[in-house]
């Protein structure tokens, strides 16, 4: 396989239909559905999986579509035993129902037979709102603003919508076409996309409410990769996870094969980001791949699923070990000098917290490193918005459990104003902002 | 959302349900309560519980219903014994009044049950009194603990007719006649129906059966304190009966009255295929004992969007849409044949294929021990396609026809040097 295939190659982990109706037969049809009171962008489960018991095949696909317009990425990506699935009453008799894979297969069942649920409104409000950023949050405010006949447009700084769906999740673990064909439907509802559209600079995208738009919705998201030492950017064989997942993602194949066939990679981080970063570095033919993480393996924040299947493709884990610094040679990276930790008290997050020991540094030699240790906002984003009211890490400060910003007018939602979070609390943002955006401007 | 809902409104007996589903009468009407809540959830009728007058008090046997379950498939069909309302005829016209006031372009059916003529029409005059729309005769209910009446009228064909122009006398409003399925030819009683006046047809009650025998007290279930009995059997189980009884009626020349069908209806695809075979309108009991009214949604949306897709704006281009398909055996074109195609890159090598092949149809696999999978010895295949219906894999078995020239090898017979001990006269027409 090429390297292409190797990273386009899905999972083969989901349904056929006969399969999803298997698994919906086996659903309790509770009352008052207790997956679907867990769900944060009300996706309506219990609804569509006894429509699809009953037969109503397309009535599920339409139930999902018209709740969460990214209901098959949600299906696909969503820590679905945290949330749905976790409350699924069927698990007191057995296992819960699949619901993530039914999902998704029913919204790629309406893809393959052409069924598209949603239409354009009829009705025409005369408002234009603007949108910053098409990541799962704008992608689902401009959703349902549209659907109400709102005349929307999406501002995206890069190529291609989709935000991290796009240009951080990798196409094996979910599949392009699936997301291509949530946005077109999107799309056909009238949405004015402008990609390559990057709105910055001294109040750059408070300008637009003096250009016509007369509300705002700010998901930009976290762009900015948190750094180990300033030296990184400088030197040979270092990566930021966002460049790194980007670069894959806009198949600059010839240039990773050249990084990273058979060399040594490391990763620092525990996350869900570290885990995507490991995963594609083995699919890019390096001949060892590890993750350094200072904590434990419970101690990761890292989706267990995608834990022990980075652990089974044989990547190797590097526990309670601290990156301090990089060895280099003529600015390119030999190795990365880590110390030993062990785990101590209880920090503020509830962990026990690592701390290094004295004495135990050692050298893990490696040709590259993946720096995989958060993402932030974007340095200098709150000059875009000054009247906006942020907070220290430039993540922006909603109104008492609202998606309005301090500024009338201006609304947010989506990983600027949770930090990392997830694809399904980044549509619950941005259907509720929606609303919300409805409710100001009638 | 969508831009052209399709219309699902149908008439029927000149009046206007907006959609073709209906609550039968049963325990799922029993009550304004319960059928005003049917209302909200998206039913446009009821035939409500059949009314009694009275004269005779009922009580319901307990337990009354037992499920028949298959695997680990639940209530595949259900048998009851329950018998008809036990509610006080003013308790249940006062429901009617409620109804009529709260739901007017709701169809409200009335469906009754005399013991006697008289009876027959003081129910239906009470009926129309009280804001009935229409009247269902309730000539079918296979376990009445009352001697001589329910499937026992509907089977003595001069009674049936009889109390039909009886009820038709007393009120102006349309009568149902509801038919049993415990006869030979359904179309015989409904001719009879017809000519005592009856209006439109529904079909099918339940059918007698036995659903299963306690095997620690062996007795036949529903148990009623040690005793079971031959009673109503309703569901999905039941369904290729009612679309038979309802095809039959619909083909029929002489008949030509609206029909009303139901019989094992849960999901659009069942109720589509009893409007294909010719009922304008469905009703539904087992499927709402087994789900609840929430159904109706998904009756509605997968029927509407099933028409948008299909291009149909109203039901009644649907009704007896299959019919012309529907013949009798003898109207089969036997010149063509053909067999099962296997897409073995698909086969799981399960085998299944090749048990049932073996002992149920040509022999005409052979199983590859090492690699585990079937090959086909066309000439042998039977086109039953039972193979297909165990095949866990959905579409790798499908039927092929064949040429006109080919031709289908003859089962063997294993020792031909028996004929010599072969007793058989020559057959007499030679
Ligand atoms: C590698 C990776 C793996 C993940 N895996 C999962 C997972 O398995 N499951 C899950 O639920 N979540 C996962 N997440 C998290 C999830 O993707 C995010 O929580 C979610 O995408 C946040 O959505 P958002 O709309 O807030 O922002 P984003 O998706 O970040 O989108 C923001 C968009 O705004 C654009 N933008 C930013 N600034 C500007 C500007 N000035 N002008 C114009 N456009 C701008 C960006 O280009 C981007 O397209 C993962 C994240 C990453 C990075
Ligand atoms: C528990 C039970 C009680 C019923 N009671 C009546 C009744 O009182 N009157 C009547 O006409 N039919 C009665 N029926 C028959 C139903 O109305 C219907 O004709 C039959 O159950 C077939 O439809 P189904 O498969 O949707 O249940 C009853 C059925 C059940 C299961
Ligand atoms: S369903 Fe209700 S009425 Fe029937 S036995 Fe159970 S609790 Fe009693």
């Amino acid at each position: 396989m090429s390297m292409r295939e190797e990273v386009f190659a899905a999972k083969d982990t989901h349904f056929d239909l006969p399969q999803a109706f298997a698994e919906a037969n086996r659903c309790l049809l509770c009352y008052d559905p207790p997956c679907s009171r867990a769900c944060p962008a009300d996706t309506k489960p219990g609804e569509f999986i006894r429509k699809l018991r009953l037969k109503n095949i397309t009535g599920a696909v339409r139930t999902i579509k018209e709740n969460n317009i990214l209901g098959g990425a949600c299906g696909a990506l969503c820590p679905t035993e945290d949330l749905c699935e976790k409350e699924c009453a069927a698990t007191g008799i057995g296992l819960p129902i699949a619901i993530g894979k039914i999902q998704e297969t029913l919204v790629k069942h309406g893809q393959k037979t052409g069924f598209k649920p949603l239409e354009a409104s009829r009705n025409r409000e005369p408002s234009r709102v603007a949108i910053l950023g098409s990541g799962p949050a704008g992608l689902a405010c401009a959703a349902e603003l549209a659907k109400a006949g709102f005349q929307v447009s999406l501002f995206e700084e890069r190529p291609e919508p989709g935000g991290a769906l796009r240009y951080g999740i990798m196409p094996y673990r979910m599949d392009p076409e699936l997301l291509q064909g949530e946005i077109d439907e999107l799309l056909s509802l009238g949405v004015d996309l402008q990609c390559n559209r990057r709105i910055q600079g001294d109040r750059g995208a408070e300008k637009l409410l003096e250009e016509g738009f007369e509300a705002l919705f700010l998901a930009p998201g976290l762009w900015h990769s948190r750094q180990l030492t300033s030296r990184g950017p400088g030197l040979r064989g270092w990566y930021s996870s966002i460049a790194y997942l980007q670069a894959i993602r806009e198949e600059k194949f010839g240039e990773l094969e050249k990084e990273f066939l058979n060399k040594r990679v490391a990763v620092i981080g525990g996350g869900d980001v570290a885990l995507e970063c490991v995963q594609s570095a083995l699919k890019l033919g390096a001949s060892d791949v590890f993750l350094v993480y200072r904590r434990s393996y419970t101690q990761m924040p890292g989706e267990e699923q995608q834990r022990l299947s980075a652990l089974q493709s044989g990547v190797h884990f590097l526990l309670l070990n601290q990156p301090v610094d990089f060895i280099t040679e003529n600015d390119r990276i030999t190795g990365l000098k880590c110390v030993r930790t062990e785990l101590g008290p209880k920090d503020d997050s509830g962990r026990r917290k690592p701390q290094s020991i004295t004495g135990s540094e050692w050298v893990l030699q490696t040709d590259i490193v993946i720096e995989a240790i958060g993402n932030q906002a974007e340095s200098g984003s709150n000059t875009w918005y000054p009247s906006v009211r942020t907070d220290q890490q430039n993540l922006i400060r909603l109104e008492e459990d609202s998606p309005r910003t301090s500024r009338k007018g201006i609304f947010a939602g989506g990983d600027i104003a949770r930090g990392p979070a997830l694809v399904v609390t980044a549509v619950e943002d941005g259907k509720k902002a929606a609303r919300s955006i409805m409710a100001y401007l009638r | 959302m969508t831009q052209t809902q399709p219309d699902l409104s149908v008439e029927f007996c000149g009046k206007t349900f907006f959609n073709p589903f209906l609550l039968s009468s049963s325990p799922v009407s029993n009550s304004a309560e319960m059928v005003a809540r049917a209302f909200e959830a998206g039913w446009s009728g009821v035939a409500f519980k059949t009314l009694n007058s009275d004269r005779i008090p009922i009580i319901h046997p307990s337990p009354r219903m037992n499920p028949y379950d298959y695997g680990s498939k639940k209530l595949v069909g259900l048998q009851n014994v329950e018998q008809i309302s036990d509610r006080p005829l003013k308790d249940n016209l006062l429901d009617f009044l409620y109804l009529k006031k709260h739901y007017p372009r709701h169809v409200l059916i009335s469906s009754i049950m005399g013991f006697s003529n008289e009876e027959w029409a003081y129910l239906a005059k009470a009926s129309e009194d009280n804001g009935a729309d229409m009247l269902e005769l309730n000539f079918s209910c296979p376990h009445m603990c009352v001697e001589g009446s329910g499937h026992k009228v509907g089977q003595a064909f001069h009674l049936l007719e009889k109390f039909t122009g009886t009820v038709k006398k007393a009120v102006s409003i349309p009568v149902i006649a509801k038919m049993t399925p415990n006869i030979t030819d359904i179309t015989e009683p409904a001719l009879y129906a017809k000519n005592g006046g009856a209006d439109a047809i529904s079909a099918i009650n339940t059918v007698s059966g036995i659903s299963e025998v306690g095997l620690e007290d062996l007795v036949p279930k529903p148990n009623i304190f040690g005793v079971g009995a031959v009673s109503g059997t309703s569901g999905p189980a039941v369904k290729p009966i009612g679309l038979h009884f309802i095809a039959d009626m619909a083909k029929n020349g002489n008949l030509g009255l609206p029909l009303s069908g139901m019989g094992g209806i849960e999901t659009w695809i069942d109720a589509l295929e009893y409007i294909l075979l010719g009922a304008s309108t469905v009703q539904v009991t087992t499927g709402i004992i087994h789900y609840g009214y929430r159904i109706v949604e998904d009756l509605i949306e997968g029927l509407s969007d099933y028409m948008t897709q299909a291009g149909i704006q109203t039901v009644s281009e649907l009704v007896g849409r299959s019919l012309p398909h529907l013949q009798t055996t003898d109207h089969f074109d036997l010149n063509r044949q053909g067999v099962a195609e296997y897409d073995l890159e698909r086969c799981i090598g399960c085998g299944q294929c090749y048990i049932v092949c073996r002992d149920a149809a040509g022999q005409a696999l052979e199983w590859d021990t090492a690699n585990r999978r079937p090959r086909l010895i066309e000439d042998k295949c039977l086109s039953c396609m039972i193979c297909s219906f165990v095949c866990p894999v959905p579409g790798l078995i499908s039927y092929q026809e064949k040429d006109s020239r080919w031709q289908r090898q003859e089962t063997p017979v294993m020792d031909p040097a028996l004929e010599s001990g072969l007793k058989l006269a020559p057959p007499p027409w030679l």
